[in-house]
């Protein structure tokens, strides 16, 4: 054998050699501390400015469950590019929330979970050699001011754009000596004598003991937040948000967030497998049932849920029962509970119609009609719910109310109870809601009622002022703003209202 | 550092052995030197700004923390595999653009420089749509994961993959400047008495080609080393499963600890001039 095939042979044990450790050094990482688990691993894409807090949350997490969480660090569009390119992993967590909305505008985030908000301060050396007191001070010759670029980071951004509004935004371009790309990058240049102040967020003080932080009023606004969501194309959505709620839960993760210097938002408490109560007008049932079954299915949680009168429904809570979230049939009965329920949003419409046998055989067309002799009439219960209640308003308004109430035979706390007595024949006509009607248009016809805008009831959605699953009820109602509800929603009879924008307000 | 074969440079004889050097050439030392110093010296400062900047207890605790010492191991093992498969690549790939005019070398000549000009990160984005976008209805990482059981991207595998496709541009250039600077005349001897084109290649130009060999293996281990953008698309930074020392660097400056970052690169240092100490004293024979 000569000299050239040894190396070459030599050359080949050594490649194999380097293989065969990566490999063995791999193996013996992932089953250290996980042993007896052969869950797949959960793909987090984690902004690098998070990794000291999210390694000691995966850490607890892993402890407690035993599935291995595996974590991406890296720049935060850098990690969005590989989501999108590669269609892999299962949450997202960027350095703030800009890059979430870039996300959800390529449709590549779902759930998203806010976890904590960081503010602008002016950061300087420890002792602040410089003596910088006033936003003046900053534009003082020989102050070296560092600040993120406006064009690559969220704070800079942000910071351009709120001093601009006070013209602050020239004279301070003007004194700052470098733009960088992150704010970690700018912290970092103050902690190298590279800059006398800089703009960085509050958050990241904790891991400079060597600066300190100076409000000033100027920078008060700047706020970004920090969220987790979850990834589009994750294949284990169930398990990426159960550790997601275990991120944003308030006696977990949010612990560890607030350790570090973050101002945490309100969370959830925290629980393997949570239980969210919801009441809801019996109305509603149809339109949402298969929305909270999915819901239940992705986000592995129970949803409980309370189909009533909401007279019934309001009754029940001012007796001391408090669901996390209350889906009304109309404003009326949701204004009955303003302490519980401060911030409802207002999701469909629905309109009363009368209805009548299959073919009209009684030729039914208007409220006057219901008052000619012999015809047997089924409204709603004006107490015990919002269709009897609205049934009311809109007799009285058409001036029919004594007429029409003589030919009630029934008054029912549901209109599914009416439609049931129309098909057992026990009733010629009833004064209904449209989506009541929906799934029995093979035996029944729907009269509108036309001319009276109280024959409209409107369906607002809300979250109960203190519950402990409060986000997870949040992510209930994005899943009734979704096309998929939407549709179900308008096949049920409803009219949409849109809500999807205004549901910001539903966790203050 | 004088011409010895210049036939118009022939000193006059000392008459006791001792010849003062002329004035122009200590100015041109002075000159040539002080330039070349002005490079040496910035190197060398940096690194003792560095080595000031930190301290043998930061230097320490750095390498106690298990993912660093996790990211080293990785870091020598995807390297040296990097390294080697850049020289099997580059050794052959350099000899036929060395020996051989055929039509698109040219053509291959500037594809074989295409990763040493490609901005890094654009290399891993490269790699990270290879593997995800289906070509003419296959997808590689798909295949690879499914048929094979053998995940590539974001994992060890993608960390070595990504080294080569920097490293072995500069094997490549490195093996064919060995061969260009190697007559042929043997390799045509050999094969005048009877040997095959592979024998020839085999028996004269390989052994002859040793040190540039040994200089590809180095030059490719020490780009794998410092390679960091691709890593990062490609590969990602998944604390004891795809961090080598490179991106720990990245990650410890991207959380404020400077003292990490600084003593991480510092190792990288000692590991880089280590590496390429003793290949030169053990592989060239070069002492000076």
């Amino acid at each position: 054998m000569n000299r050239q095939t040894i190396v070459m042979f030599g050359s080949v044990v050594l490649f194999v050699a380097m293989l065969f450790l990566m490999n063995v050094s791999n193996t013996t990482q992932r089953t250290r501390g996980l042993s007896g688990t052969d869950e797949e691993p959960l793909v987090v894409f984690c902004a690098a400015s998070n990794r000291v807090v999210m390694e000691s949350i995966r850490a607890q997490y892993e402890k407690e469950f035993s599935r291995p969480i595996q974590i991406q660090y890296g720049p935060s569009q850098t990690l969005l590019s590989n989501i999108e390119l590669s269609g892999a992993g299962d949450l997202y967590l960027p350095a703030d929330d800009s890059f979430v909305e870039l996300g959800n505008s390529k449709g590549l985030l779902s759930e998203v979970l806010p976890l904590a908000s960081m503010h602008a301060v002016v950061a300087v050396r420890r002792g602040n050699p410089k003596n910088i007191q006033v936003f003046s001070d900053l534009l003082q010759p020989g102050i070296r001011v560092v600040q993120a670029s406006p064009d690559a980071a969220a704070i800079g951004k942000r910071t351009k754009l709120a001093l601009m509004d006070a013209n602050l935004w020239d004279p301070l371009k003007a004194a700052t000596v470098a733009f960088r790309t992150t704010v970690t990058d700018v912290a970092n240049d103050l902690v190298v004598n590279a800059a006398d102040a800089c703009i960085v967020y509050d958050a990241i003080m904790k891991s400079y003991p060597d600066l300190e932080a100076i409000q000033l009023p100027e920078f008060k606004g700047i706020v970004s937040k920090v969220s987790l969501a979850v990834v589009s194309g994750s294949k284990q959505p169930q398990a990426a948000l159960h550790f997601a709620r275990y991120v944003a839960a308030k006696d977990r993760g949010l612990v560890h967030y607030a350790e570090q210097g973050f101002q945490i938002e309100r969370g959830d408490t925290w629980s393997d497998q949570p239980e969210l109560s919801v009441f809801a007008g019996s109305m509603l049932r149809p339109a949402i049932e298969e929305t909270l079954i999915a819901f239940e299915k992705r986000e592995g949680v129970r949803v409980t849920r309370v189909y009533n009168g909401c007279g019934v429904l309001v009754a029940q809570m001012k007796a001391g029962q408090h669901p996390d979230a209350y889906f009304a049939c109309d404003t009326e009965f949701m204004s009955q509970v303003p302490d519980l329920f401060p911030n409802p949003v207002d999701v469909s419409r629905n309109e009363l119609v009368i209805l009548v046998k299959k073919g009209n055989p009684l030729d039914i067309n208007s409220l006057r009609d219901l008052t000619r002799k012999g015809v047997r009439v089924g409204v709603g219960h004006e107490k015990q719910c919002a269709m009897g209640w609205l049934t009311k308003n809109t007799l009285r308004e058409s001036g029919l109310e004594t007429e029409v109430m003589e030919n009630v035979t029934v008054q029912s706390p549901t209109g599914d109870m009416l439609v049931n007595q129309m098909r057992a024949g026990a009733l010629d006509a009833a004064v209904a809601y449209l989506s009541n009607a929906a799934g029995a248009a093979e035996s029944l016809d729907a009269i509108p009622i036309v001319g009276l805008s109280c024959s409209l009831a409107t369906q607002p959605f809300a979250v109960a002022e203190g519950s402990r699953n409060a986000r997870l009820a949040e992510r209930l109602f994005r899943k009734i703003c979704s096309t998929e509800s939407k549709e179900t929603f308008e096949a049920e009879g409803f009219r949409w209202r849109d809500p999807a924008p205004y549901g910001k307000q539903l966790v203050p | 550092m004088h011409d010895t074969k210049s036939p118009l440079s022939i000193p006059p004889t000392p008459r006791n052995g001792w010849s003062p050097r002329p004035r122009s050439d200590t100015l041109f030392f002075l000159v040539m030197g002080g330039i070349s110093s002005c490079f040496i010296v910035l190197i060398v400062l940096m690194l003792v700004a560095d080595i000031l900047f930190t301290t043998p207890r930061n230097f320490y605790d750095a390498l106690s923390k298990p993912e660093i010492r996790a990211a080293l191991r990785l870091t020598v093992f995807s390297c040296t595999a990097a390294a080697i498969l850049s020289v099997w690549v580059g050794t052959p790939l350099g000899y036929l653009l060395s020996r051989y005019k055929f039509r698109g070398r040219w053509l291959v000549d500037t594809l074989v420089d295409i990763p040493i000009v490609l901005p890094p990160l654009v290399l891993g984005l490269s790699l990270l749509i290879l593997f995800h976008q289906p070509i003419f209805g296959l997808q590689l990482e798909g295949t690879f994961r499914d048929s094979l059981g053998v995940p590539i991207t974001y994992s060890w595998r993608a960390v070595v993959l990504a080294q080569f496709a920097v490293a072995c541009a500069f094997s490549v250039r490195t093996m064919r400047v060995t061969f260009d600077q190697m007559n042929p005349r043997a390799e045509e001897v050999a094969r005048t008495l009877g040997c095959t084109r592979g024998q020839a290649f085999w028996q004269i130009a390989l052994p002859q080609a040793r040190r540039g060999i040994v200089t590809a293996f180095t030059i490719a281990w020490a780009r794998a080393l410092g390679e960091f953008g691709p890593i990062l698309v490609f590969a990602g930074t998944t604390r004891m499963r795809t961090e080598v020392l490179s991106t720990s660097v990245f990650l410890e400056l991207s959380t404020g600890n400077l003292d990490a970052a600084v003593a991480v690169s510092l190792l990288m240092v000692v590991m880089a001039v280590a590496v390429l100490l003793v290949l030169r004293l053990f592989g060239t024979g070069l002492k000076t």
